[in-house]
This record gives structure tokens, C-alpha cells and sequence, in this order.
């Protein structure tokens, strides 16, 4: 460079200024936000779009690349020619994010994601005439409380199950037939205990400390006044002298018992069948346990709507339901499901149709501050408190 | 550069014209050509930053998450009152102290050897050697190392004769892990900056009486802090910012970046996220002052 | 004068005065072999030049010295010390860089009083003595200065303040000039001399330029292809190259192939001639038919001038000799009446055949 053409410093700043400006200028566009407010559910549906994306729990929706002998997406796609996409996710509150982006149809969520999703505009109501196969589900299942809000439809009820102990049996004996094996006992086998890394496991502590120490008065692992609340994070911090690590990814839960970096802790049915190993056992502890009680839900920024309630409509359809929860390891949603499924003792394993039974499961629920049994002396803690709790946990 | 207008005016096309427009007003030449990088750079760090910095300031609801945009310092607060940001803070800064330590204290003599020691043939193929690692996925190495570390794994197995144990997962698989992640990185700089150490400076050393250390100590180390330096922000920064090595070997462990995680993903909580996200800012700035102190940056 | 020979006699002890033994040196590159068997005697306080075209192996010969190599074959003894296998820091020669090889991150000072602190000299007194050092070198207003402030003469003042300071019996300069223009180089000789004579230690000095060599030397060893092929003084080696390659190498030689020698000169063998020890006269009255004549011991030879060059105090005259060969002549301008020949003009070369050297055929070429 010319020493006369050099720039000097406040010509520079000129020339830096003027940049910026012109920069701005095109970075200010026009600001397209137009938002998706709630409208009517469906009343009548169209041509099917050619796709359906749709955000799930691992083992909802298998197309073969798992596993080639599980495969109930192929079939609905040859049927209806919606071509399917998914994303699996490992908690409600990645979930919850993911649905914001507005990227999927379907939403398979559970209680603890359900009516955030609604609460947030994020569902919409969907119309249950539409789905054919709607009148055949258990009727304990329909409208109820994750599902349903004031009046109006959210969702299609899928399956159902409990969170399972899990355990080496070369490693935890005798074998355990509570979940004081991941707590009290928890020391016993110290660096490999396991537990579920998200701030909804508070009512998995809620619900031994609901069973063992009465002086709580717990009545909803999901309503936690703040003494509750302090007294179950006492009891997982004192589970974290004993945790190996904790799992959100399915697939690390698989390895840790493979490798058995983690011998006992909680889990889910579709992780012991993955496993499918004679050393790994999988119990309804006497506690009984929280549970899922999962619904497919219609994002309110759906662009495939008509393949969405296709898609709704196969998945709780007598076959593709058994052939769903039985490989994830749930109770269908339907008498029918059960006549379809490979075991036939399946449903009577998982108490499908079994009303009692349901009972004595806690579903996931968000905590908020409106206590969930009821109680109107005590503000609850909600769910916001429950992450804080969870984060200070793991310390 | 300086060519006549007259000259100029004689067969002129279109983009000649604008060539000559543009070569008598350099000033909008150059204002031209920086306003592609400059919106980036504007766009990328200072309007992100500061988006930061505002998202910090305000709440949430939180059931649906919805953010509500109204002033208070009580994310900021929060972050600096409670006992566990402090800890999960001086874990992760520890961590990426003893990281960066363990990183330069291998890549000074590989870089060393490498640079002054091996021949041009060796010198290619440890280079290579050097970038092969980075052409893998960040997941398959953390991976990786989370098979090594396991129970029963290849750490145990090399172990056994000598009687030691995997460390199983937590802070020490997460150094070694977080180490052999950000090696190549740390190597880099330091091997180019031994290559600028010109062979005759050591001879004039040792010319002069030097001996190796004293030669190591007083022209080559001065000469190459630099480099150490920009390595060590490499390993310093990116442990800093890391939170998925330490779920996959980590243990229980938690960093920033996992309650940064947590705050968006779990509790989708972004303004208390932003909040602890100002902490490693903090000390970055921190951290780039001191070694700027030193002066160490002037001769990046 | 000695020239040493390297086949097959056995190495001389290496005299005891001598500041700098070489024997049987060889060092190989890969296939390259850079130093060919090479013995040596550079005496105490002596400006020794190493003279010859790159590749020639007198750098490497420096870098053998100097310790920065290690010699395949063959020994190096300093002051009756053999060291040939000892470190650079453990042998008392200090070396001047080709890129001066100065520290970056250091100043003017702390450059030169380097060789003091790795000594364990105190921080006052090695000051004083770089100080001096640099008084010397008439640079001790720069102490402050960082090497990349300064202009090239400046760096390789340092670079020798640097040297001495340590007071070395011996100083390896390699090419130190070679990279400052003419004016400052030809100061930087004068300045390089005068320095020597005051230190009174030995330098040994390594360049391509023969002039450089001829000008400063006490003694000029004249390398090829790894090998010593002339060493005497800068006298000898000028006035008696021993064979074709040091005659043109060193100056400029007309040669004499052997055909042309018995034609002109009547001798058999090949000869060398400077181009001033020729005088040209007019022979356009004077010519005759005899293209060339010896009378007296004095040669005289009829040419045609082909071309004539002004180089300011003198002129160089090509010669076209009917006898057959070229003849490059050169002519004082103040002397000889100052009337240069023009092209085509018909003029007597005249030289004495004492001025003729006779040279030994080259081993290879």
C-alpha cells in the first residue's frame, strides 16, 4: 500500500461508522411474526399432505432402522402415503423446546408436558370424531386431566406403564423388592446407582417418602409444599453420595448396564428389552412408582394436519397400538389392543384396562402452585422451584 | 493506483467506470468492503452479547415459559447469592485450570520435538497425527472415552497387571477426557510457534555458552509464550464452555454449561441462563486482561 | 606455501601453536558429501578467509569449527584441545551469523551481554563489560534499542559485540557481510580489520567475494567441492593460482589451453595471465605479418580490440589475437597517455613471460 492513501485514524472511524450504518440498514428487514393463535379443532378432513413429522418418546415410532423385525410406520405409510419423520427425545423438557420450534405435527407427551404444551399455544384441540378409532379407548383414559382442558380436547390417549426398578441380579441381592434399593439401601452399591437426570424424578423421592415417613402427610408426589419439597431433596442429595451418574439418554442407560457401570436404578420396560440380557431384571417396586400416561397431540403450528390425524388415528388403532406398547413395554389403550398383542398375557401384566390398578400409579404431572390434591391452605411448589431443587441436587 | 481522469475517460465499459469511481474515493471502496464482515461481526458478538446481558435482566413464567420483560436484577443476584453457583463455578474454572496445565505441559515437548528435533518426513506425519483426532466427531471421541473409562473397558484391562483401577466416571474421567479433547489444539499453536524459533538463535546460544536449559529457559520459552498462551486460551475456553463430555463420562458432575443447559432445556428458564452464562464471560474478560497484562498478546 | 594434500599420507600432529587443527575433516548430507577430507592450521591472531562459491563446503568447515556439526570422520582441536566432540557452549570459539542471529525479545544489551549471563556473570559487571563491548562497535547510544529497530549495519555490529564480549581466542564470522550494500560493506571491512589487529585474536572469516577474501586476510584457503584446493596468501593465491579453477575464481585470468600456450608462448601445459599485467599499443604503423613475436622474454601478439569497457579507473579491453584467443586487458585510465583504443583499431598486446603462470591441470573437469 501507497503511503499516501493509508487512512487515518478518524477517517477510519468515519469509514467504520458509515459500514456499520449500511449494515444495520440491511440487517432491519421486515418483522414477520405472525402468531398461531388457538383456533377451532378440525371439523372435517382433507387430502393427506404426503408427510408427517413428528417429535416422540424412544420406541413410539418405529420404521426398522432399530430393529428391522420392529417396524408399524412402513405399513401406515403404504396406507395413507405420509411419508414419516421423527425425533426422539429423552425428557418432557427437552420435548417442550423442541415443540416450540414449531418443526412437528405430532407430539407423543406425557402428563408433565401435556398442558404446558396447551398453556403455551403450543397444541392444538383436536376433534375426536375425526379419529375413527377414538370410541374404542379405554374410557378411564379419555378427558381427563393431561389431556383435557375445560372441556376441550387435546389429545389422543396411547398407553400407559410405570417406572421400573431395574437391576443386575449378578450384583443387587437379594433382589429388591422396593425402592428403598435406590435409596436407603442406595449405599450398598455405591458409585453404581442410577437415576433419571430430570427435575420430574423429585416425585419419584415424593413417592418413598409419601410410603415411609407418614409425618410428611404427602398425598400427590406432584403437590410439594415447601417442607415436602425440602424433605425429598434431602433424601436425593443423600442418593447422590451413591449415584454413578444420572441418564436421560436412553441409549447411555443402556451402556451403563451393559458395562455395568450401573448395576440399579430406575428405568423404563423398552430399556429392558433393548438390553435383553438374563442378568438384567425389571420390578414394579411395592411403592408402587410413577408413571406415564402418554397422548398424541396436534401442534398448533401443524402444516400436515390431515397426516397428522392419520397418523393419530393408525397409532391408536387396535393392531399398531399392541404392536407399539407391547414393544415399548406400556399398557395399550384398548380392549381391543389387547386381543392384538404377541403375549397374550400382556395386558394382565401391565394392568391394561385395570382401573384399581391405574389408581395406584402416580402419573407424571407439572408440579405448579395451585396444589394438585387439593389442598388450599399451603402454596405448592411449582415447577420452576422443582429445576432449581434438581440442579442444587446434583450440586 | 493514480491514473489521470483523462486517461481514464477514454474506453471506458461499465465495470472499468466503477473500477476508476472506485479507485479515486477510497473511502467507499473500503467502506464498501467492510460492511459484509462488520455486520457479521456486529450481528454475531456485540448484538449477541448484548442480548445476553438484556435476556439476564428479565423473568419467566414458569409453566409455559413465556418470557416476561420486565427489569430485575434478581437472575443476577441469584446466581451470585447461591452456594451453588459458587461451587459448580469453581469446579468448572478448576477444571479448565488443571485442563489447560495438563495440556501444555504434553504439548510443549511434543510441539518441541516435532518442530526442532524430528525431520521434515517425521515432522509431516506428526502433523497429521496431530489434526487426524480432529476429523472425528466431538461425540465419537467423548464416546470413546466413556467405553475406555467403563467397567471392564480398555482401561481396566491395560490397568490390571499394574494393579490400577479405571477412575470410573467423574472429574478424573472428565480431565482426561476434557485433555485429550483439546490436545490438538493446544499443540498447534505451540509447534508453530517453535517452527518461528529460527535453528540460529539456538546455535547463537549455545555459541555463546548456553547450555540446553539455559537456552530453553532464556530464548526459546520467552519467545514462544505467545503461542503457549494462545493454546492455553484455546484448552481454558472451550473446557470452560464444554457440558456434554461431562454427561457422558462426567458422573454427577455438573458444569456452567450444564446449568445453562438445564435453565433452557429443562426449566426453560433463559433469563436465568443468560445470567449464568455471564459468568464464564466474566471470566474470560478476566482471564484475556491478566495474560494481556503480561503482554504476551502483543506478539500474537 | 603449503598446500595439503588429503589422499593417503598420514595426518601431521597438529603444531601446538596452532589456534585451529583440522584433520581428515569429512561431513556427509544424506548423498551430498559437503566436506571431502579437509586438514587445516589456522595460526593464534591470524585473519584467515575461507574463499569459495556456495556448496563449496567452507561454511560447513565453519559450522564443524564452531561445534553446530558433528564431523563424520576426522578431528577438530582448539589451542591443543581436541573438541571435536564436545558443544558448541563448551568450545572457546564464538560465531558472527549470516542473519546475525540476534534475540528478538531481548535489547541491544541484553543481546550482547548474554554470553556473560549464561556465564553467571553479575548484572552490574556484565553490563559495564556490554557496554563496552558495544563502545567498541561504536553502538552504545542503541543499548535500548530491540534488534528489529535497527538497520542491517547496526544488527551485525551487535551480532559482533555480541561475539566478542566473551572474549573467544577464536571468532567464526560466517559471510557477515553478505547482506549489506556495497558502501557499508566495504566500511564494515576496514572496521572488521582494525578490530581484529586490536583483539588480536584469530578470525576465521567465511565469503564468496574473493575481493572481500583478498582484501582483509592474512591467509585464504580456496574450497571446491568440499576440498582445500589452494591455501597461501592473498598475494599468493592471486598472483600464483595453482590450477584453472582458482585462477578464474580468485579475480579475472586470460587461460591458456595447451595448444594455444605452445602457439603463443612456446611452452607446453596450460598458463594463466592477469588482464593488467598486459599493455596494448597502436600497431597501425608498426604491424607486420608475424601475428606474434617473443623478444627478450617480452611476448608480443597483434589483435584486433573487439570491445572496450570505461570501469572508472581503468578500462577493461577485449583483444581479439590473430593468434587465436581472446585477450581481456585491462588499462589504468591515468596511465598510458589516456587513449583508449577504439573497436576495430589494429593494436600490439605486450606482456613479459615472467608474468605467465603456469597451472596444474584440474583433477576434474
Amino acid at each position: 500500500m501507497s503511503k499516501h492513501s493509508r487512512p487515518s485514524g478518524r477517517r477510519v472511524f468515519g469509514v467504520l461508522l458509515a459500514s456499520v450504518s449500511l449494515a444495520l440498514i440491511g440487517a432491519c428487514g421486515g418483522d414477520d411474526s405472525d402468531s398461531g393463535s388457538d383456533s377451532e379443532a378440525l371439523q372435517e378432513l382433507g387430502e393427506n399432505e404426503g408427510q408427517v413429522s413428528i417429535l416422540t418418546w424412544p420406541g413410539y415410532v418405529e420404521d426398522g432402522s432399530n430393529d428391522p423385525e420392529v417396524d408399524w410406520v412402513t405399513p401406515f405409510e403404504q396406507e395413507t402415503g405420509c411419508e414419516v419423520t421423527s425425533k426422539v427425545y429423552g425428557t418432557s423438557d427437552e420435548a417442550f423446546n423442541l415443540a416450540k420450534t414449531g418443526e412437528y405435527d405430532v407430539i407423543a407427551a406425557s402428563g408433565d408436558l401435556s398442558l404446558r404444551l396447551v398453556a403455551a399455544d403450543e397444541a392444538a384441540p383436536v376433534n375426536t370424531d375425526l379419529v375413527s378409532n377414538y370410541d374404542g379407548i379405554f374410557d378411564f383414559l379419555k378427558d381427563t386431566e393431561w389431556n383435557s382442558v375445560d372441556g376441550v380436547n387435546y389429545g389422543i390417549p396411547h398407553g400407559y406403564g410405570a417406572n421400573l426398578l431395574m437391576f443386575n441380579t449378578d450384583v443387587v441381592q437379594p433382589e429388591p423388592t422396593s425402592w428403598s434399593a435406590v435409596f436407603d439401601d442406595a449405599s450398598k452399591y455405591k458409585g453404581k446407582v442410577t437415576a433419571y437426570d430430570s427435575p420430574i424424578y423429585i416425585a419419584d423421592a415424593a413417592l418413598y417418602l409419601m410410603k415411609h415417613n407418614p409425618e410428611l402427610e404427602i398425598e400427590n408426589p406432584y403437590a410439594l409444599d415447601e417442607d415436602q419439597l425440602a424433605a425429598a431433596v434431602d433424601l436425593l442429595k443423600a442418593q447422590r453420595e451413591n449415584i454413578g451418574e444420572y441418564w436421560s439418554d436412553y441409549l447411555k442407560q443402556i451402556s451403563a448396564f451393559e458395562t455395568g457401570d450401573s448395576v440399579v436404578g430406575t428405568s423404563w420396560q423398552v430399556i429392558v428389552n433393548s438390553l435383553d440380557s438374563a442378568n438384567i431384571k425389571a420390578i414394579l417396586p411395592e411403592e408402587g412408582s410413577t408413571a406415564w400416561n402418554d397422548t398424541w397431540m396436534l401442534s398448533s403450528q401443524a402444516e400436515n394436519v390431515n397426516c397428522a390425524y392419520a397418523w393419530m388415528d393408525y397409532i391408536v388403532s387396535p393392531k399398531a397400538n399392541a404392536t407399539a406398547t407391547e414393544y415399548f413395554g406400556e399398557a395399550p389403550n384398548s380392549e381391543a389392543a389387547c386381543a392384538e398383542t404377541v403375549n397374550p398375557d400382556h395386558c394382565e401384566i401391565f394392568h391394561a384396562g385395570d382401573e384399581a390398578f391405574s389408581e395406584q400409579l402416580w402419573y407424571w404431572r407439572t408440579p405448579i402452585a395451585e396444589c394438585l390434591d387439593g389442598r388450599t391452605d399451603v402454596e405448592c411448589t411449582d415447577y420452576s422451584q422443582w429445576t432449581a431443587a434438581w440442579t442444587e441436587i446434583k450440586g | 493506483m493514480t491514473a489521470e481522469p483523462q486517461e481514464m475517460a477514454a474506453s471506458r465499459t461499465p465495470g472499468a467506470a466503477i473500477s476508476a469511481f472506485l479507485s479515486r474515493r477510497p473511502w467507499v471502496r473500503l467502506t464498501a468492503l467492510l460492511s459484509v464482515p462488520l455486520l457479521w461481526l456486529v450481528l454475531v458478538y456485540v448484538v449477541a452479547l448484548a442480548a445476553l446481558l438484556v435476556t439476564a435482566l428479565w423473568t419467566t413464567d414458569s409453566f409455559t415459559g413465556e418470557i416476561d420483560k420486565t427489569w430485575s436484577l434478581d437472575n443476577i443476584e441469584t446466581v451470585l447469592t447461591t452456594a451453588l453457583y459458587r461451587t459448580v463455578t469453581l469446579r468448572t474454572l478448576g477444571l479448565a485450570v488443571l485442563v489447560t496445565l495438563i495440556d501444555v505441559t504434553i504439548a510443549l515437548p511434543i510441539a518441541f520435538f516435532m518442530a526442532k528435533v524430528a525431520s521434515r518426513r517425521t515432522q509431516r506425519i506428526l502433523v497429521v497425527a496431530v489434526l487426524t483426532p480432529l476429523w472425528a466427531s466431538y461425540l465419537v471421541k467423548a464416546y470413546a472415552w466413556r467405553s475406555v473409562l467403563s467397567g471392564g473397558g480398555l482401561f481396566e484391562w491395560l490397568g490390571q497387571p499394574f494393579d490400577v483401577q479405571s477412575p470410573g466416571y467423574g472429574m478424573t474421567a472428565l480431565v482426561i477426557t476434557e485433555a485429550y479433547l483439546w490436545l490438538p489444539f493446544v499443540i498447534l499453536p505451540i509447534y508453530a510457534g517453535f517452527d518461528r524459533v529460527p535453528d540460529s538463535l539456538l546455535e547463537a546460544s549455545g555459541d555463546l555458552g548456553g547450555s540446553g536449559p539455559q537456552t530453553l529457559r532464556w530464548v526459546v520459552m520467552p519467545m514462544i509464550v505467545p503461542a503457549v498462551v494462545a493454546g492455553a486460551i484455546f484448552s481454558f475456553s472451550l473446557t470452560l464452555g464444554d457440558y456434554i463430555a461431562v454427561n457422558i463420562v462426567g458422573g454427577t458432575n455438573q458444569l456452567l454449561g450444564n446449568l445453562v443447559y438445564t435453565n433452557v432445556g429443562a426449566a426453560n428458564n433463559l433469563p436465568l441462563a443468560a445470567a449464568i452464562a455471564l459468568i464464564p464471560i466474566a471470566i474470560m474478560i478476566v482471564f484475556l486482561t491478566a495474560v494481556r497484562r503480561t503482554g504476551a498478546l502483543e506478539n500474537l | 606455501m603449503t598446500v595439503t594434500e588429503t589422499a593417503d599420507r598420514p595426518p601431521r600432529p597438529a603444531p601446538e601453536q596452532a589456534a585451529i587443527s583440522l584433520r581428515g575433516l569429512r561431513k556427509e548430507f544424506g548423498d551430498v558429501v559437503a566436506v571431502d577430507g579437509v586438514d587445516l592450521d589456522i595460526e593464534h591472531g591470524e585473519f584467515f578467509s575461507m574463499l569459495g562459491p556456495s556448496g563449496s563446503g567452507k561454511t560447513t568447515v565453519l559450522r564443524l569449527i564452531a561445534g553446530f556439526e558433528r564431523a563424520d570422520v576426522g578431528t577438530v582441536t582448539l589451542g591443543g584441545t581436541d573438541v571435536t566432540t564436545r558443544a558448541p557452549f563448551e568450545r572457546d570459539v564464538n560465531t558472527v551469523f549470516q542473519d546475525y542471529a540476534l534475540f528478538p525479545h531481548m535489547n541491544v544489551l541484553d543481546n550482547v551481554a548474554y554470553g556473560l549471563r549464561v556465564r553467571g556473570v553479575r548484572k552490574a559487571q556484565r553490563r559495564a563489560r556490554a557496554l563496552e563491548a558495544l563502545g567498541t562497535v561504536q553502538l552504545g547510544h542503541l543499548a535500548d534499542r530491540r534488534p528489529n529497530q535497527l538497520s542491517g549495519g547496526q544488527r551485525q555490529r551487535v551480532a559482533l559485540a555480541r561475539a566478542i564480549v566473551v572474549e573467544p581466542s577464536v571468532l567464526l564470522l560466517d559471510e557477515p557481510l553478505g547482506a549489506l550494500d556495497l558502501k557499508l560493506r566495504e566500511q564494515m571491512q576496514v572496521e572488521l580489520k582494525a578490530l581484529q589487529r586490536n583483539l588480536g585474536i584469530t578470525f576465521v572469516f567465511v565469503t564468496h567475494d574473493q575481493e572481500e577474501a583478498l582484501t582483509l586476510s592474512d591467509r585464504v584457503a580456496v574450497f571446491r567441492d568440499g576440498r582445500i584446493v589452494q591455501l597461501g596468501t592473498p598475494q599468493e593465491v592471486y598472483e600464483e593460482p595453482r590450477d584453472p579453477y582458482v585462477a578464474s575464481f580468485v579475480g579475472t585470468s586470460n587461460l591458456f589451453d595447451s595448444a594455444v600456450s605452445q602457439q603463443i608462448l612456446g611452452r607446453a601445459g596450460i598458463h594463466a595471465l592477469r588482464p593488467e599485467k598486459v599493455t596494448l599499443t597502436d600497431a597501425a604503423a608498426t604491424r607486420t605479418d608475424e601475428p606474434v613475436r617473443v623478444t627478450d622474454g617480452v611476448v608480443e601478439a597483434l589483435g584486433v580490440v573487439a570491445e572496450t569497457i570505461y570501469l572508472g579507473a581503468a578500462h577493461r579491453v577485449i583483444v581479439d589475437l590473430e593468434a587465436g584467443p581472446r585477450l581481456v586487458v585491462l588499462e589504468q585510465t591515468a596511465g598510458a597517455l589516456a587513449a583508449p583504443e577504439h573497436r576495430g583499431d589494429v593494436v600490439w598486446a605486450r606482456w613479459a613471460l615472467d608474468d605467465v603462470v603456469p597451472l596444474s591441470a584440474e583433477a576434474d573437469q
